[in-house]
């Protein structure tokens, strides 16, 4: 990691000095411990700053898209000959590259306006369960040495594998390399588990129906309406989204289970081929809201329907903008 | 394209528990009087069978 870390800061200073990019986008290291965090760059001193380890959780190109789209909003009001591009520098694992791809298939930005910096992953830690297996104390230092998590909590020290605090997603990831890259620092990631992806969702469809709306509901039953997991998904970038929408009003706002209920149920439903299963809604949502367990299912149909994978390739349309003649309709009522 | 985005989501309610037979898609032309009586018909019968709905419901 140290390696990569060193080669990650050259590069990106280098980016910087050369005017390549006008703002790189990556981590640094958080305030708690064991935890890392997004950091916009813009002077190439800065870049000493910049780490990439398994406490990097969240999904950047969130923030590229918020960059790129702010500044030509702001551009508007400048007269046509003289608008500049923004040209932004990211850090990105497998599934930020797959955003990133999803992005430019949605003709959000062009392939020149941005820079991507592939690292390899391994996965990420999960907070939850880190602070689960930490035996729920506060964790007041912690170090990764190995394959190990140290951590000395309020109560004590403990040792807790690495592999055991990793989040469900990062696990049976079937991208963890990037899939789109300017340039790579590090060698490939050796593969997860991707053929187990499906295992958790498989058994959910064989229960009976009156247990799947009860966990349905269970689940949302937790949800207070923060938002945060729209506000870090890089694929829900709507200037207006449909909850904040009054005319019409698609959904109520108040604290009605079934608003809520239905709320995320288009949220879910808006990710049809556009989720990349990168974790950062679950991982961001303060109550526990299993959301990887719809998300998923979704992901699993958009494969086995239209034998797509968000964002996988360039190549691709969205799944929603084409069809096939041969696509299934056994579910077509024909009286 | 509306298939496709009805084949996802009639799966999709089906997976978090609602019965499948509540979401219903089908062509019909403008022209087709007779055929939509019958898809009526048939809908109807189904939601009949499945009783009122209870899940989703916004109570006023
Ligand atoms: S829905 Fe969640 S897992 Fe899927 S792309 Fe958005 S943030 Fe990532
Ligand atoms: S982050 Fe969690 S609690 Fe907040 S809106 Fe999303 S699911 Fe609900």
């Amino acid at each position: 990691m140290e390696n990569i870390d060193k080669k990650l800061r050259e590069e990106a200073k280098r980016l910087l000095e050369e005017k390549k990019v006008g703002v790189l986008v990556g981590y640094e290291t958080g305030t708690l411990p064991l935890t890392a965090t997004p950091c916009f760059i813009t002077n190439p001193e800065d870049a000493e700053k910049l780490v990439w380890n398994a406490f990097c959780t969240q999904n950047l190109a969130k923030f590229v898209h918020d960059l790129i789209s702010q500044h030509r909003e702001s551009q508007k009001r400048v007269k046509p000959e003289d608008r500049k591009k923004k040209i932004v520098g990211v850090v990105a694992r497998g599934c930020t590259t797959r955003s990133i791809v999803l992005h430019l298939q949605e003709r959000q930005y062009g392939r020149d306006e941005v820079v991507i910096i592939g690292v390899p992953c391994t996965g990420y830690v999960d907070g939850k369960r880190l602070s689960v297996l930490a035996g729920g104390d506060d964790i007041r230092e912690g170090s990764l040495e190995g394959d190990q998590l140290l951590v000395k909590t309020t109560a004590g020290e403990k040792r807790i594998p690495l592999q055991d605090a990793l989040a469900g997603n990062c696990l049976t990831c079937r991208f963890n390399n990037p899939v789109l890259s300017d340039l790579m620092i590090g060698a490939q990631a050796p593969p997860m588990k991707p053929e187990q992806e499906y295992t958790e969702i498989e058994a959910f469809e064989n229960l009976p129906t009156a247990e799947r709306w009860a966990y349905f509901t269970k689940e949302m039953n937790k949800c207070i309406r923060c938002y945060a997991c729209r506000q870090a998904c890089p694929s829900c970038y709507c200037n207006t989204c449909f909850v904040e929408q009054s005319q019409p009003q698609w959904v109520g706002l108040g604290e009605d289970a079934t608003d809520t209920q239905v709320f995320q149920l288009m949220r879910l439903f808006h990710m049809v081929g556009r989720c990349v299963d990168c974790g950062s809604c679950v991982s961001v949502c303060p109550m526990g809201v299993d959301l990887r367990k719809f998300l998923k299912k979704i992901d699993k149909d958009v494969f086995e329907l239209f034998e797509n994978r968000a964002g996988s390739s360039l190549e691709d349309t969205p799944p929603l903008s084409i069809f096939k003649e041969h696509d299934k309709e056994d579910f077509i009522f024909n009286p | 394209m509306a298939r496709r985005k009805f084949a996802a989501l009639k799966r999709f309610l089906d997976y978090i528990g609602l019965e499948g037979d509540r979401t219903i898609f089908t062509w019909i032309s403008a022209s087709e009087g007779e055929r939509f009586a019958n898809v009526i018909k048939g809908v109807t019968a189904k939601v009949r069978a499945l009783g009122p709905a209870s899940k989703l419901v916004n109570k006023l």
